[in-house]
């Protein structure tokens, strides 16, 4: 069969039906053009991004009555937005009347949204009050439901918000399952739910399929080459420093773990925190009077104030779209088959003092300026691989399929070497799942109870 | 591996991470944070405030720094010797303790509360320096190429000093890099100061207009 042939064979034949999924996703392979198909895209759009739970925002980007951001379900563009009462909701930013967009605002402060096109008046919680000469309508009209979308699903964890469109996709804590304790030990090692606080963003446009920055997030293996300039840099002007444990890494006591329903951790905390992070990081703006000022302030909880300032030692992969990753917030938003957007959210914590949170920042700017670019440019690279030459079909995700170290572990877990290409093969299985099925997607246009 | 940050002798500190960032404190912030709102003010300002000497001074300055920078780029992926050279000199017209700040927000917000896209001192700048030096680079292998026009340079004194001068002028910044052209542009704003080996620039602050938005590989210096 030819690649054109399969093309037409999946926008035809009932998906649910043909084998043409286990013929893209195989155990330890996949075919490029889950890359770079545009129907495959579309429908990952719908089976992926709308048929299970994609986080949102955190709830501290709204921390305020009435505060609000945009997000997205895949391209579904969604208002989330804290009422007075403190309720946070989502609802689509697409009016009811002719699909404008009633707020062009990344962020901000409103009680209600007036659609630029027609002045049609929506409250925060998405609700119709108010159309100019509403004596025009007649009653078919005003007996439908005209509010703003809602997803069929919305739930937050720890103030981690997330939303479905698939009113059959189980509850959020199910979807999370064993992925939870990683989250709750990440959101520990940042002070708890009531501490952790988004304090802006690195955002980057990548030329990519979002599955590159996915496959990216749980591949222990790439260190020591795409980011060799790091690790070149840092020895040569420091003697060694952060990362330099992953230069043997399938030796080291570092792990990658497929966890429920797609989720992955890298678990780096025995490599990063072995000795300790804040020693192994490269030196911040400021780093010597930091550490002056956490030795005079918080004696013997000192260094453990210094291990916190710096990443948690885990990336933590919560599919399809929401990265842990040192103390950041990674989102990965798909803009289309080949371009991604990749939001890199700092975090600050309330229970912090100036100088923690400071130097948590100054952190967080080293690796999306020093890193992710090398980085990307790989990515980049792997699409114009998959697009361009045709023939050659396949991306291998085989690293340790063979050798029989990925093995059970406690809770359901898998456990393998931090170079293994688990994390791939675990969301890859969740991904084939969801697109083989023919989902519900739902939205509310009704009024609020 | 010993990668302690310090090793204190009796009586003394020796820094591991050479150069130390000891002047990165909270009277730094405060002092970036005023200057970046002097920066920023919508305000008419007395162009005959400045002597046209020191114009002239801080107009060739300005033009050394984006042409060593465009000499670095253009340098990068063939003779890096040369793009670290480049990049030396760049670095030599910073004060010791100076600040290269991309701001992530319109107005720039403070760096001590919200990520900046960059905020380095001069130890990180050295840091981005040699990365680029090791050859594995990637993001700049094939190196972006640039060439920067500035313009509408003006020039007042800080406040209550004589020593030090505010600048902004705005600037377009063309990029080629794998035959991909891209264009940023934004607005600098600079601090001068005249100090014991003459007039260094002590903060860069790069205003992008997309700043908010995604960005592209922008590895190199802006």
């Amino acid at each position: 069969m030819t690649n054109i042939a399969k093309i037409s064979a999946l926008a035809s034949a009932p998906p649910d039906t043909s084998g043409v999924w286990d013929d893209l996703v195989q155990q330890d392979r996949v075919h490029r053009r889950v890359y770079t198909d545009d129907s495959i895209f579309a429908r990952e759009m719908d089976n992926i991004f709308a048929a299970t739970w994609v986080y949102l925002a955190h709830e501290s980007e709204i921390p305020e009555p009435n505060d609000f951001k945009l997000s997205w379900i895949g391209l579904r563009e969604v208002i989330v937005a804290r009422d007075e009462g403190g309720v946070v909701h989502a609802f689509s930013n697409r009016c009811s009347h002719r699909g404008a967009s009633v707020c062009r605002e990344h962020q901000g402060n409103a009680a209600d949204f007036t659609c630029p096109y027609h002045g049609w008046r929506f409250d925060n919680r998405g609700q119709l009050f108010g159309i100019p000469g509403k004596s025009a309508y007649g009653p078919k009209f005003k007996s439908r439901d005209m509010n703003l979308a809602r997803p069929a699903q919305l739930g937050s964890y720890k103030g981690f918000v997330f939303a479905t469109l698939n009113p059959d996709a189980p509850p959020l804590l199910q979807h999370l399952g064993n992925a939870a304790r990683y989250l709750d030990a990440w959101i520990d090692h940042n002070g708890g739910p009531e501490n952790l606080c988004l304090a802006g963003a690195h955002r980057f446009r990548l030329a990519c399929n979002w599955k590159m920055v996915w496959d990216n997030a749980g591949d222990g293996y790439h260190v020591p080459f795409s980011h060799q300039s790091l690790l070149v840099m840092t020895n040569d002007r420091y003697g060694g420093g952060d990362m330099a444990y992953f230069a043997d890494a399938d030796r080291s006591r570092m792990s990658n773990n497929a966890l429920d329903n797609g989720h992955t951790v890298i678990d780096q905390r025995p490599g990063m925190h072995g000795e300790s992070a804040w020693r192994q990081q490269r030196p911040q703006p400021g780093r010597e009077p930091y550490e002056e000022h956490v030795a005079a302030t918080y004696g013997e909880q000192a260094q453990r104030v210094l291990d916190t300032t710096v990443g948690a030692g885990m990336s933590l992969n919560i599919f399809p779209n929401l990265a842990l990753i040192g103390n950041q917030v990674q989102v990965v938003q798909p803009l289309a088959v080949a371009a991604t957007g990749v939001h890199w959210y700092a975090t600050r914590r309330r229970d912090a003092d100036a100088e923690v949170n400071t130097m948590r920042l100054r952190t967080q700017e080293d690796f999306p300026v020093m890193g992710e670019m090398d980085d990307a440019s790989n990515f980049e690279g792997c699409q114009r691989g998959l697009t361009n030459s045709p023939e050659d079909e396949w991306v291998d995700m085989s690293r340790h399929y063979e050798t029989g170290k990925d093995l059970p572990a406690e809770e359901g877990i898998v456990r393998g070497p931090v170079t293994t290409d688990l994390h791939m093969r675990n969301y890859y299985a969740e991904w084939k799942r969801l697109m083989k099925v023919q989902p519900t997607l739902q939205v509310n246009n009704g009024r609020l109870a | 591996m010993n990668v302690t940050t310090q090793s204190s002798a009796v009586g003394q500190r020796s820094y591991h991470h050479q150069p130390p960032s000891l002047y990165v404190i909270n009277s730094f912030y405060e002092w970036v944070v005023e200057v970046s709102a002097d920066l920023a003010r919508i305000a008419v300002r007395d162009s005959a405030a400045v002597q046209a000497a020191r114009v002239d001074e801080i107009t060739r300055l300005l033009t050394l720094e984006a042409r060593l920078l465009d000499q670095g780029t253009l340098a990068q992926e063939n003779q890096r010797a040369l793009a670290q050279e480049a990049y030396g000199h760049w670095l030599a017209l910073f004060a010791d303790e100076c600040a290269y700040w991309i701001p992530a927000n319109i107005p720039a917000a403070d760096p001590r509360q919200t990520v900046a896209l960059e905020f380095h001192d001069r130890r990180r700048l050295l840091d981005r320096v040699a990365r680029l030096g090791t050859g594995f680079a990637f993001s700049q292998s094939p190196a972006s190429h640039t060439s920067r026009q500035w313009s509408g340079l003006e020039i007042w004194p800080s406040p209550n000093r004589t020593d030090e001068w505010r600048a902004r002028c705005s600037f377009m910044l063309v990029e080629s890099r794998e035959g991909h052209g891209r264009v940023l542009s934004g607005w600098n704003g600079f601090v001068l100061r005249e100090t014991p080996d003459g007039l260094r620039i002590v903060l860069k602050q790069i205003n992008l207009i997309d700043c908010d938005r995604m960005q592209g590989n922008n590895s190199f210096f802006l």
